[in-house]
């Protein structure tokens, strides 16, 4: 077979080759570097999601902001023990008010909660709770 | 053996030429017959401006002038153009049994003028001479006896010629193949370019990404992230699980609804409501299977109790 007969069919073959390789390499590399983007974007949302959730749990000033939930009642109302990252706290003869008060505050902060019990008697309420950070 | 040039045989083809029956390739050399020649003093400098420009020249000498290939040249101080049809050319080399594949290349009798020293005979009754530098061909009555007559051979070979390609099996021409290839090619380029310059955009995502993990060093382990993740995704979604608890059930107090007790540890939930009639309680059982509180039910007293598990 003659070759140079068909030099120009072989100049066009050669050429849309190349052309349907650039096509590849375009796609592959639109490709590889989506999924690529889309790894690091997960990757970085994830970070994101963990770093919010470390600041939301591993709050240095939770200590600080449980302190208050002695104080948000009468004294006389409040037993309260606290030892390192625990706390027990009993409290008695609250008007509704108060317990309403009270359970916001606890709702609102960033501690696990451990056992929270609420005692009706008569019109004022008694609550044990007990958590940790 | 020449390493250099063409070492084909070189064949002269002219209208009455014998057939021949060939078993390997050749060169041939076309007589006037199958070209046409012009000279002419050009103000251009390059071979491709005066390419350019050869149709126009041959403009009313050929007929059909869209299905000639040009020969263009510099002789001196002259461009030599020599206009030709490779349709014309295969077919008639074809009729002389001549296949287009066995043919290499194709010169033209006027690239060898200065070859033509002498007659070169052509059949019984024409001649191939050069007059004025231009080979012609004429009748071998108008030769002169004292001539001395050439045979012709390889030695008349040019240094360039043309190909036959694009007229047998080929289907496409060479203004096609250009047009094509070069399609092809812009294309190639756009993609490769397109494909490249896309390389930048993650970039931004990567340094927020880098920018995260240097102010978190502690996270920059994936084992240690994903530890961390159980960890504190286990906490958020049980702690708050236990606060919508609360505020369901805060929601569920309504007119002659009051809260008996209410217990919650890491596991369960229990919570005893007073209502004030029997109305109110059913009423309440209703809300709290409403909010997925499947387990409420009315005990005695006008108490509805919901105890389930977080």
């Amino acid at each position: 077979m003659n070759w140079k007969l068909y030099k120009n069919e072989l100049i066009v073959a050669v050429s849309l080759v190349l052309m349907l390789s650039a096509l590849l390499y375009k796609n592959n590399k639109i490709s590889s570097r989506a999924q690529e983007m889309s790894h690091h974007k997960q990757t970085a949302t994830e970070l994101k999601e963990l770093i919010s959730l470390q600041k939301i749990w591993i709050d240095k000033k939770v200590s600080k902001k449980v302190d208050k939930l002695e104080k948000i009642v009468p004294s006389s109302k409040v037993k309260w023990s606290k030892k390192g990252k625990k706390l027990t706290a009993a409290y008695k003869d609250l008007d509704p008010k108060e317990l309403n008060k009270l359970i916001t505050n606890i709702l609102s902060m960033a501690v696990q909660i451990q056992e929270l019990k609420i005692n009706r008697n008569d019109s004022s309420y008694d609550v044990e709770f007990k958590c940790k950070w | 053996m020449s390493f250099l040039g063409n070492s084909k045989v070189l064949l002269l083809a002219y209208s009455g030429m014998k057939e021949h029956s060939l078993s390997h390739s050749v060169n041939i050399m076309l007589t006037p017959q199958f070209y046409t020649l012009k000279k002419e003093k050009l103000p251009v400098k390059y071979l491709y401006q005066a390419k350019k420009i050869a149709p126009s020249l041959f403009d009313g000498l050929v007929e059909d002038i869209q299905k000639y290939d040009y020969l263009v040249y510099k002789e001196e101080d002259e461009w030599v153009f020599i206009a030709y049809d490779l349709e014309i050319i295969s077919n008639f080399l074809l009729s002389k049994g001549i296949k287009p594949e066995q043919v290499v290349k194709i010169f033209f009798a006027q690239q060898a003028s200065s070859s033509f020293t002498g007659p070169v005979l052509l059949g019984e009754r024409e001649a191939l001479v050069s007059l004025d530098n231009t080979v012609v061909i004429v009748p071998q009555v108008a030769v002169k006896e004292n001539d001395d007559i050439l045979l012709f051979g390889d030695s008349f070979t040019p240094k360039t010629g043309v190909t036959l390609q694009g007229v047998q099996g080929s289907i496409l021409n060479k203004k096609q193949t250009m047009g094509l290839s070069a399609i092809f090619i812009l294309f190639s380029f756009m993609f490769f370019v397109e494909g490249w310059r896309y390389a930048p955009d993650s970039q931004a995502t990567e340094e927020e990404m880098q920018m995260l993990l240097e102010e978190h060093p502690s996270l920059q382990s994936e084992y240690t992230r994903e530890s961390i993740a159980t960890k504190y995704k286990t906490i958020d979604k049980n702690e708050r699980k236990k606060r919508d608890v609360v505020k369901t059930l805060a929601g569920m107090i309504f007119k002659g609804v009051k809260i008996g007790s209410f217990n919650l540890n890491e596991k369960e939930f229990k919570v005893e409501f007073i209502c004030s009639d029997a109305k109110v309680a059913k009423r309440l059982v209703q809300l709290a299977k409403k909010v997925k509180f499947s387990s409420a039910k009315v005990m005695t007293d006008n108490v509805v109790n919901i105890e389930e598990k977080l």
